[in-house]
């Protein structure tokens, strides 16, 4: 207390005003405020994880998989550190809830700090040090983004922290057992530390937890994105991944365009509002598990050929990612619906059955489970209904299919199995620029108002083939929407690369837009190509 | 109250809690299950129990490991199960509601044997609000042939491109131990990726073994003993490696047939066979591993052989055959003849072969047909002869050559003495039944099948009796029967031998990493002179070095 006479300064920590000394109205001096760090460490920590984060640890458990059983786990207990990683994936699970991972995660890292800072018999003035390593977690999962679940062992995100604090927890008992050292308080304020030392330490913790977060943004914001787009596909929640998507509209990269387009083909919008994120695609910070760039089609290509009503495709992918990644929940989930789609009944009791040893997931084992064995049930599901409308027709295979096969097979086939299978069709003909293809599906449409992507892309063919607008109402509307917009880009047009993405604003959501400005990196590159109709290169 | 004083209470407090807690936990394991005593009164019931795999009415040998099985009745809240044998023997096993049916080992081996050429009796009761019931009881028939007590195969995720982690394992039949044969890399590495497969026998012994290393580490591994070498069976005129391999049967000889195929495959997006594998060139090779010296049996264009198989005095060498002159125009470009052929996939027909071979002279008299199936609309793949040369068992498929895929495939046997051709409608089912082997004394038979789901190949054994017709086949017995639903890899080639692999894995792993193989020397102009689809001169069209993974269909994954 003598130190915390002799400064003059006093703290100002959580909103709470101390005394001065000098204030003469005072009495009495007040009390300098010293705040119990620990708790608010662990509370920084739930709120990161559980706010901030909470839909990628989320995501996390999704792409991982833990039952008890150790014969079912033999694929992970037989490699290096498989136990850690066990027990890491064990308490993964409690993420499916991220308030409850995240108060595990905040547990473990401000007891670790605790303990750090006792077993390393810290003085109060270095007691700031206990913090880092629980920073540099944070982050070094900032830092790895989508690469700390794709294809990652997922076990490390809590096994890490687990061993750690095991060992500093064994560490402080023989500590404790020799030395009879007297642990701080974790939760009552410190009586050693004086009000600086105390404003030292959260200083590092916010200080330390604003730059995570700010790299975050700056560097790897498609993360919490992305993983809440795929969250909210996980339940379904079209409304909200649309809302996400538009939101980011300026963010660009292929998971989040898929998880969009998904979202159209459910709400019936694939014709109108496909164009109102852009569609570039950035490059990721990705990386497989072999450590090189990785353009992250794994996270979803799987989803996309089933939303895309390719049930075959997406249990292809989900097959090739399990042999890679061993099983996932996410992965037994897609292929639980695949084998209900296509009536493979004992299939779906399979994984079904493994998927009922993994915690929280009774609630998918009942809902699906009813269908086994009842098409109708199937065909009643409002998901797996609307993806029934797009299942082929006929049967080919994937390489007669432009690549990726989610995107290629409308371009392939010319028959349908609805209305809703030709939408699609015509509207990933405009995606990829294939007007040749375009116009040859247009036939069955004639005689309406085509929805607004389809007018502009039949006006955009007016030069290509004269007379295809004829047939079609509607089209005056837009078409002098469509002048005035060649006309304001026209100065541009000559180096379309550099204005791009100062355009975009400006004409967001409008196709001709996208044809002379979007996704140029793969227009050129289908240029190259000497078959626009077969080889687009748009993928 | 001094504050160790304290403490000391709570740590006895939690050391109680902990013990109590353990015994409550001991009561809930052993507590629910009921005693294994038949009831004394009961219902009977005229329809079977659910079981899970399906053993009623099977036949089984006399040294299999215990049939452990699951009940399922929603109703039920206990089961026991009577097992009654031969000479008054009886086991009774007793289940909680999850229906979990474990046989005591020495029990059961005690019953088999007494059992030999004899009937057990199983009757099931199950414990329900009103009372128990029984069910139709069901009949294990006990053989008095012994299989071979071991069984090999891979355990790889069911087909596709990609593999990662895979083995060779080998599994005491009278038990459940398994033990790898061999194992590629737990972690994943760049460097080390490979993939084994087509493990191979000769004369039903693991004294003599070959299989295939694929991409890093590449090469065949030929094994004697407990001694391990690597070859590089390879030359601008061979399509790829060897591939599907076939031991000749004379101890005294240690040559091998292989066929060498360009592999493919394909994948559909609305069929229930989900992959197609195709061969879009395919020849016979002769290797001697003594010299590490290889030679064409069989070296044509438009025509594809594969699956060699040796008759046991290796007097003759049966393998299938597909003309696919009839299928693609030939004269078009090698490099899009894999995507011509696609379009008419389920055309591809392939006919039962055999060629004489003199081992004095090691040479091979002219091919004939033993099946013409192409001429019913049907394909031929794997034969394989009995122990005794009368039968030729092969898969027998609307199309194509990969049979493993095609839900058509059913086992077929050719009577060569009889000169018939028949269908063991017994074993079969309305899924894949496909790979097979015989058992030394060629009275079981073991297969794939993907009756159980439809994608994981389980193997499934079969009694062949001697009148050349089978019994119901039955799923390889594991301790725990769930765990057919549980793993979710496919058993792949399964092998029967008489006896334990002798090398060890560390001599394979040895071989296989530190070793790089030498180049068997090619021996040309040995190739048997058959007439060629497209040139009518066999080995005329040199072909080029393929690098295609030819057996497996799968392949490593590429860097994205």
């Amino acid at each position: 207390m003598s130190k915390q006479k002799s400064n003059p300064k006093k703290v100002v920590a959580a909103g709470v005003r101390t005394a001065r000394p000098e204030d003469k109205s005072s009495s009495e001096p007040r009390k300098p405020v010293i705040l119990p760090v620990i708790p608010l460490l662990f509370l920084f920590v739930w709120l990161w994880a559980a706010v901030y984060f909470g839909h990628v640890f989320r995501i996390c458990r999704e792409y991982s998989f833990w039952v008890s059983s150790p014969g079912e786990m033999e694929f992970l207990l037989s490699r290096s550190f498989g136990s850690l990683w066990y027990v890491g994936r064990m308490l993964l699970q409690l993420f499916r809830f991220p308030w409850a991972g995240a108060l595990l995660m905040a547990f473990l890292l401000s007891m670790g700090s605790w303990l750090l800072g006792y077993a390393m018999r810290l003085r109060p003035r270095w007691r700031w040090v206990q913090y880092l390593p629980a920073i540099a977690y944070m982050a070094v999962v900032t830092y790895h983004g989508l690469d700390i679940f794709f294809e990652a062992e997922t076990g490390r995100i809590l096994g890490i922290p687990f061993i750690i604090v095991l060992v500093l927890s064994i560490w402080a008992v023989i500590i404790r057992s020799f030395s009879r050292k007297p642990a701080p308080a974790i939760v009552r304020i410190p009586g050693d530390e004086t009000p600086w030392q105390n404003r030292v330490q959260l200083l590092v913790i916010v200080a330390g937890m604003l730059c995570v977060m700010g790299y975050n943004e700056w560097r790897r914001a498609e993360v919490r994105v992305v993983c809440r787009l795929m969250d909210a596909q996980y339940v379904q929640d079209w409304e909200t991944i649309q809302r996400v998507a538009r939101d980011n509209a300026d963010m660009s990269n292929r998971p989040m365009a898929a998880y969009y387009a998904m979202a159209l083909v459910h709400t019936d919008q694939v014709a109108t509002r496909l164009y109102d994120i852009r569609l570039d695609y950035d490059t990721l910070h990705v990386h497989g598990m072999d450590w090189h760039a990785n353009n992250a089609s794994g996270m979803y290509i799987p989803e996309g050929s089933y939303h895309a009503g390719l049930i075959e495709t997406s249990y292809h992918a989900c097959m090739e990612q399990m042999v890679m990644t061993g099983p996932t929940v996410r992965l037994l989930q897609l292929m639980t619906k695949c084998a209900l789609m296509r009536s493979e009944w004992e299939l779906a009791r399979k994984y079904l059955r493994i998927l009922r040893d993994v915690p929280f997931e009774g609630g998918f084992c009942k809902k699906y489970g009813a269908m086994v064995n009842k098409p109708d049930l199937v065909n009643a599901d409002v998901e797996m209904a609307k993806i029934r409308l797009t299942e082929p027709i006929h049967d080919s295979f994937e390489n007669q299919y432009q690549q990726p096969t989610f995107m290629g097979y409308n371009l392939a086939l010319v028959e349908g199995r609805s209305m809703n299978a030709l939408y699609n069709s015509l509207a990933v003909c405009l995606y990829t620029k294939v007007m040749p293809d375009f116009m040859m599906r247009l036939n069955p449409i004639r005689g309406t108002t085509p929805p607004d992507n389809f007018a502009d892309g039949i006006l955009l063919c007016r030069n290509k083939q004269e007379g295809i607008e004829n047939g079609f109402t509607g089209l005056n509307l837009r078409e002098p929407r469509l002048d005035a917009y060649m006309k304001s880009v026209q100065p541009y047009l000559k180096d379309r690369p550099r204005y791009a993405r100062e355009l975009f604003p400006r004409f967001k959501g409008y196709y001709p837009y996208y044809y002379f400005f979007g996704n140029l990196k793969a227009t050129r590159k289908s240029q190259k190509g000497s078959n626009l109709s077969s080889s687009s290169g748009v993928n | 109250m001094q504050l160790g004083m304290r403490k000391h209470i709570i740590v006895r407090s939690i050391i109680v809690l902990g013990i109590l807690l353990g015994i409550v936990r001991l009561a809930l394991l052993f507590g629910s299950r009921p005693d294994a005593k038949v009831p004394g009164q009961y219902e009977t019931l005229d329809q079977a129990a659910a079981l899970y795999p399906d053993y009623t009415d099977v036949t089984i040998p006399p040294n299999i490991a215990p049939l452990n099985f699951l009940v399922s009745d929603s109703s039920a809240t206990a089961y026991v199960a009577r097992f009654a044998g031969e000479a008054g023997h009886e086991i009774l096993v007793g289940a909680d509601a999850g229906g979990l049916i474990q046989l005591d080992t020495l029990q059961w081996r005690e019953m088999l044997q007494a059992s030999k050429g004899a009937d057990i009796t199983v009757s099931i009761f199950a414990k329900k609000l009103g009372g128990w019931v029984m069910y139709k009881p069901h009949v294990l028939s006990v053989a008095r042939e012994d299989i071979d007590p071991f069984l090999s195969y891979r355990l790889i995720e069911p087909g596709y491109e990609l593999y990662r982690q895979l083995g060779i394992y080998q599994r005491d039949l009278t038990s459940f131990v398994e033990r790898p044969i061999y194992e590629n890399n737990r972690e994943y590495a760049d460097g080390e990726n490979h993939c084994i497969n087509c493990h191979n026998y000769r004369n039903y012994s693991a004294a003599n073994m070959v299989f295939h290393v694929r991409s890093n580490h590449g090469g065949t591994i030929v094994v004697h003993g407990d001694k391990a070498s690597k070859v590089q069976i390879k030359d601008s005129t061979i399509i790829t490696a060897g591939v599907y391999p076939a031991w000749y049967p004379d101890e005294g000889q240690r040559l091998l047939a292989f066929s060498t195929n360009k592999t493919g495959q394909t994948f559909h997006v609305y069929h229930p066979e989900k992959i197609e594998v195709m061969d879009e060139a395919s020849d016979l090779l002769l290797y001697d591993a003594e010299k590490n010296e290889v030679c064409h049996i069989l070296r044509t264009k438009g025509i594809l052989e594969t699956f060699p198989n040796w008759s046991p005095d290796g007097k003759w060498l049966y393998y299938t055959q597909a003309d696919i002159s009839r299928n693609v125009d030939l004269t078009g470009p090698d490099s899009t003849l894999a995507q011509r052929l696609v379009f008419d996939y389920d055309n591809v027909r392939y006919d039962l072969m055999r060629m004489p071979f003199d081992i004095s002279s090691r040479t091979f008299g002219q091919p004939e047909t033993v099946v013409d199936a192409t001429s019913n609309g049907k394909s031929i793949t794997l034969p394989r002869v009995s122990p005794d040369g009368r039968y030729v068992l092969y898969t027998l498929g609307n199309y194509g050559q990969f049979h493993i895929w095609h839900k058509s495939s059913d086992l077929w046997v050719k009577d060569l003495e009889r000169d018939s051709c028949y269908a063991l409608r017994a074993a079969n089912s309305s899924d894949v039944d496909s790979y097979h082997s015989w058992s030394s004394n060629g009275r079981w038979i073991v297969f794939s099948s993907r009756r159980m789901d439809g994608n994981y190949t389980r193997p499934f054994i079969a009694y062949f009796d001697e009148n050349g017709q089978s019994r119901k086949a039955f799923c390889l017995p594991q301790e725990d029967p769930e765990h057919n639903l549980l793993l979710l890899k496919s058993y792949n080639v399964p092998e029967l031998t008489r006896d334990r692999v002798q090398v060890s894995e560390h001599e394979l792993r040895r071989c296989i990493y530190e070793t790089d193989g030498e180049n068997a020397r090619y021996l040309p102009g040995r190739q048997v002179p058959v007439r060629d689809s497209a040139d009518g001169v066999s080995g005329a069209s040199p072909r080029r070095p393929a690098t295609a993974d030819a057996t497996s269909g799968a392949s490593p994954k590429q860097p994205k």
